[in-house]
């Protein structure tokens, strides 16, 4: 087998609470492996969304290591795990976080114009047809709908053509026919560039569309099993 | 009273969890009353200085003021008679020279043994005036402001010439009481005494002079008894009178009327501040929207949510009355020592209750009209926003109560200011400007952000300059708030710097084309020949005129006091320079009626400047009252001419038949314009042959109303200037509400990919195109309002001080990059996680 694009070994969080230091995440072990599919269960407070962040530098562990793409995240500052994320990493979010004073089209191409794409503009465009978003370029998060928020972050995360995605609860503000329909998005994004992905859901059935589920608790692996 | 009883109690729990959220609210209200209070009282002290000061300002409790003359006997029994002691002073302008030496310019008071009745001249080193004035070794002495001493490079000891008699320097006039009545003076000060003047050649008959009688009068005179006694005993005498209740009336005037200009310019920083008022509140208001809605679901009234919050900002604004009224009060009182320092008229500091009440109406009126709206927004509210965003769906207008009594507020601002300022006409100007300005900034700042979302496709491929764009262009863009908040202060500013640099640009650029090198004065009519031929036959010299030179004061117009026709037209406000001649002059140009024809020697005829003559009111045929020498001489109107002062040549309001003067005293006035370089040869040859000769260097004269100007203009700069810091102010209000925007916008980005310097560079470029915009639309107001004042005001040209311009631009930029930059660090610093987890 190739070696891991994402690899933790011990890594945990640790996050200051007003009662003292709150531990979130303990000593978590995993390799993921290059065009793997991985769903992350587990209840609410588990840590699961934190994990995702580790993964993503969007947090730095307090202890153990963390190797993406043959980089460690916990010697790398916050520039550099930016430039990491831009070139290998999309990110999509349960709240969507689209820059709320920029269009559709603008927000797919930021990360696009972040690595100097000459092209960006008609890349973005490109993405917001794929995602059934071709009339809605010039329009503002605040005039869109849930469902077409979460089509413009999946079109924005996949834009750059990422190595990994990392997906937090993607359909947690969605109906269930919008929900339905962005998981369908995700996984043909991937399925399209051939990323590997790391998908946060409180579904378990969502999760076991995934070559791999983890499942969380209390800030620990509690399991692992392979999809049906 | 209910209803009112529950809006207090749950005003008074809202306010227990403290200002948060107020601060800017609170911050804009103490700078505004604290401008204004301060103005007032500066005010008010100078006033009340001059007011306790009057009798040693005057130099005496009344003072009788004759033009060209010394008192008849007649009168001067009149003045012994009533006071129990008059001192008699003269005052002209005159040559200062050293015997082979340089030459000066220098106002001459000529006094007697009496003088100073009140108060004490010092000088250095300290002696007595009397002892000064007797001199040593047979030569009268005299005393010298030391600007005159430096400029004629002498010492105490030295002798100098005035007119054609020697002095002894015998020191340097550190002070005089009756300073601040002696008005615009073009030389400094020599004092010397009269008697010592005797075959100087000055004060020759005909001479242009004043003389002044001081009067001691018994403790307890009615002064406005004597002034009628005066008016009456000395009728025709054409005598001015001033007395101690208003010691240096044109000081006191000009104090008023500044004061009155720099409070409506402290209105306009006090409108800023609103405008900061305003978005505070709403920003308030807008996190207390699920509170109201609960209150509102829980039963409260529309009455009881109103007046909760109108009570808590009315207990704000009380606060931020209070400690603006100490401060702007608190600042002259504790600065008084350096502030006086740099007056020159007495001030009085104190803790006045006129100016105090002035600022608290204003603010209060102010708050009033900023917070009804948003109040009217809030009782709007409806349960329903527990789980949908009501308020923003609020209607923009409230209801029309609300709309009238906001109208009707502003008419008691417009009302009060007025009251205030005493002059309705400067009120409406600038409180149409403040609104037009206000109007014109909120319209700019909807276009800019137009400007933005157009401009925003040209930033492809430049994700920090996009991304400034999007910000400013998109939705909860920033640019209306910092537009105004900028643009107000920065306008008066920007118009202030052009109408600065055009007023100077017309002085050094245009003046020397036009105007004359000097004007000669007092030459005596045996001198004017010898003098023409001097100055004829240098080729240097291109152009000479020269005119018979008396002084007279309007005293009637059709038989009626001049003052009751013409008001407090600046023509009948004094002595006025009158000229005869016979024939039409060469250069003049009549606009209505018919010169009288030469030889004429029929009843006195007078030609009045057209201009004037128009505002005054006056008509052919009217009957015209001067008195010159105490003498008075009425003149049938017969025509007007036209008579152009902006060229600093000569013009004289009224011109009579040779006849009707030519035999009265006088002396002739010539304007000589010759090569700069020819300048200093004129000026020692005519001094030396002729000393008693006044010559008056035009550049001097100008460089001195240029720098009276100087002086108004930066202190209209000072009013702006506390404008532009409640703009800042407003700004920093604006940029902490936005900061979680900012760290929002700060942490998408960052998961994206992009660097803390790229986005501080987005951030940084936001803030300096706002302020830049701000500044550009400020500079396009200065520019209008600066044309207007130069073209209908100064009646000059106008061309853009670019100078000025480039400041008012970067000024703008760098402001609000300052207000931009202080909130910047938080979100570029911020962990993204954390902060996309907030927004969860």
């Amino acid at each position: 087998m190739s070696s891991p694009v994402l690899s933790l070994q011990n890594a945990s969080l640790s996050l200051e609470g007003n009662a003292g230091p709150v531990r979130i995440l303990d000593a978590i072990s995993l390799d993921v492996h290059r065009q793997e599919t991985v769903g992350l269960i587990g209840p609410s407070g588990s840590g699961k969304s934190s994990l995702l962040m580790l993964m993503g530098g969007l947090e730095q562990a307090t202890g153990g290591t963390i190797t993406a793409l043959g980089h460690d995240l916990t010697t790398m500052t916050e520039d550099q795990l930016a430039r990491l994320r831009r070139d290998h990493f999309g990110v999509v979010f349960q709240s969507f976080h689209l820059i709320p004073t920029m269009t559709a089209l603008e927000n797919v191409a930021t990360p696009l114009e972040l690595a100097g794409a000459p092209d960006a503009f008609a890349r973005a465009e490109e993405e917001l047809r794929t995602v059934g978003l071709e009339t809605r370029m010039t329009h503002y998060p605040s005039q869109l709908s849930g469902g077409e928020q979460q089509r413009v972050a999946l079109a924005r995360a996949a834009a750059p053509r990422p190595d990994i995605l990392l997906a937090d609860e993607p359909t947690g503000n969605l109906d269930s026919t919008n929900g339905a329909a962005i998981v369908d998005l995700l996984f043909g994004l991937r399925e399209r560039h051939n990323a590997t992905l790391i998908l946060v859901t409180h579904a378990p059935e969502l999760a076991h569309r995934c070559d791999r589920v983890i499942t969380l608790t209390d800030g620990r692996l509690s399991e692992t099993e392979a999809a049906a | 009273m209910t209803t009112l009883r529950l809006a207090a109690k749950l005003a008074a729990r809202e306010l227990r969890g403290g200002l948060r959220g107020f601060r800017i609210f609170l911050g804009c209200v103490i700078l505004g009353v604290a401008a204004i209070a301060a103005v007032g009282t500066v005010r008010e002290s100078i006033a009340t200085g001059l007011t306790q000061e009057g009798a040693r300002l005057l130099g005496g409790d009344a003072e009788i003021e004759l033009t060209y003359r010394f008192a008849t006997d007649p009168e001067r029994a009149w003045m012994e008679e009533t006071a129990t002691a008059v001192s008699e002073i003269a005052d002209f302008r005159s040559m200062a020279t050293v015997p082979d030496g340089p030459r000066g310019l220098t106002q001459v008071k000529a006094v007697d043994a009496a003088y100073p009745l009140v108060g004490e001249v010092t000088l250095d080193p300290p002696m007595p005036l009397a002892q000064a004035l007797a001199g040593e070794n047979g030569t009268p002495g005299l005393v010298m402001h030391p600007l005159l001493i430096d400029r004629l490079e002498i010492a105490p000891g030295d002798t100098v010439r005035l007119g054609t008699r020697d002095f002894r320097l015998m020191a340097s006039l550190t002070s005089e009481p009756d300073n601040a009545t002696a008005g615009f003076g073009l030389g400094p000060r020599t004092i010397v005494a009269t008697d010592a003047l005797e075959g100087s050649g000055l004060l020759e008959p005909g001479s242009l002079f004043s003389t002044k009688y001081r009067l001691d009068l018994p403790p307890g005179t009615p002064l406005p008894a004597v002034q009628a006694d005066a008016e009456e005993a000395l009728q025709d005498s054409g005598l001015r009178w001033r007395d101690a209740r208003n010691g240096a009336p044109g000081v006191a005037s000009f104090v008023q009327r500044l004061g009155a200009f720099l409070v409506l310019v402290g209105l306009s920083g006090l409108a800023v501040g609103g405008v900061g008022i305003s978005a505070a509140l709403r920003a308030y208001l807008a996190g207390k929207t699920q509170t109201i809605a609960t209150l509102r679901t829980l039963g409260a009234g529309q009455s009881t949510i109103f007046l909760t919050y109108f009570l808590q900002v009315g207990a704000l604004a009380a606060l931020g009355l209070i400690l603006g009224l100490a401060l702007g009060v608190g600042a002259p009182v504790l600065l008084s020592p350096l502030i006086e320092a740099q007056l020159p008229v007495p001030a009085v500091f104190a803790a006045y209750p006129a100016p105090m009440i002035e600022a608290a109406i204003y603010s209060t009126l102010t708050i009033l009209i900023f917070t009804l709206w948003p109040l009217a927004r809030a009782k709007d509210v409806h349960a329903a926003a527990l789980y949908r965003d009501a308020l923003s769906r609020a209607r923009a207008l409230p209801s029309w109560p609300f709309v009238l009594a906001t109208l009707a507020l502003l008419a008691l601002l417009l009302f009060a200011a007025a009251s205030f300022s005493g002059n309705i006409e400067l009120t409406l100007w600038t409180a149409g400007g403040i609104l037009g300005a206000l109007l014109i900034l909120a319209l700019a700042g909807l276009g800019i952000q137009t400007a933005a979302r157009a401009l925003r496709p040209a930033a492809r491929g430049r994700p920090a300059l996009g991304w400034a764009l999007a910000a400013i262009g998109g939705p909860g863009s920033t640019a209306g708030p910092v537009v105004l908040s900028l643009g107000l202060g920065l306008s008066v500013l920007a118009a202030v710097g052009q109408i600065d640099q055009n007023l100077r640009g017309a002085i050094a650029r245009d003046l020397p084309e036009q105007a004359p090198s000097f004007f000669f004065v007092d030459i005596q009519k045996d001198q004017i020949g010898p003098v023409l031929d001097r100055l004829k036959t240098d080729p240097d010299v291109s152009r000479i005129d020269q005119a018979p030179m008396l002084r007279g004061i309007i005293s009637r117009i059709n038989g009626q006091p001049a003052a009751e026709v013409a008001g407090d037209h600046w023509v009948i406000r004094g002595d006025r320079g009158i000229t005869y001649a016979d024939a039409l002059p060469s250069r003049t140009t009549i606009t209505g009626g018919d010169w009288w024809g030469e030889g004429y020697e029929g009843p006195p005829q007078v030609s009045f400047a057209a201009e004037e003559a128009l505002e005054i009111g006056l008509q052919l045929g009217d009957e015209i009252t001067v008195n010159i020498l105490g003498r008075d001489i009425t003149a049938t109107l017969t025509s007007f001419r036209e008579v152009d002062f902006s060229t600093a040549g000569m013009g004289f309001i009224m011109v009579m038949n040779q006849a009707a003067l030519e035999a009265a005293p006088h002396t002739f006035i010539a304007t000589v314009y010759a090569d700069a370089e020819a300048e200093a040869a004129i000026f020692r040859d005519l001094s030396d042959d002729y000393p008693n000769i006044t010559a008056i260097r035009v550049r001097d004269a100008i460089d001195q109303v240029s720098g009276l100007l100087a002086g108004l203009a930066s202190a209209t700069a000072w009013g702006a200037a506390a404008t532009l810091l409640t703009g800042f102010l407003v700004l920093i209000g604006a940029a902490a509400a936005d900061q979680r925007s900012r760290s929002y916008e700060a942490a998408i980005l960052k998961t994206l990919g992009a660097s803390r310097a790229r986005i501080l560079a987005g951030l940084t470029l936001r803030s300096a195109l706002l302020g830049m915009a701000a500044g550009l639309v400020a500079l396009f107001a200065g520019i209008a309002g600066g044309w207007a004042v130069s073209h209908y005001v100064m009646e000059t040209g106008f061309e853009i001080a670019w100078g000025p311009a480039v400041l008012i631009v970067v000024g703008g930029a760098g402001i609000s990059l300052l207000a931009g930059l202080a909130f910047a660090l938080g979100p570029v610093s911020a962990k993204p996680a954390r902060v996309l987890r907030a927004q969860d």
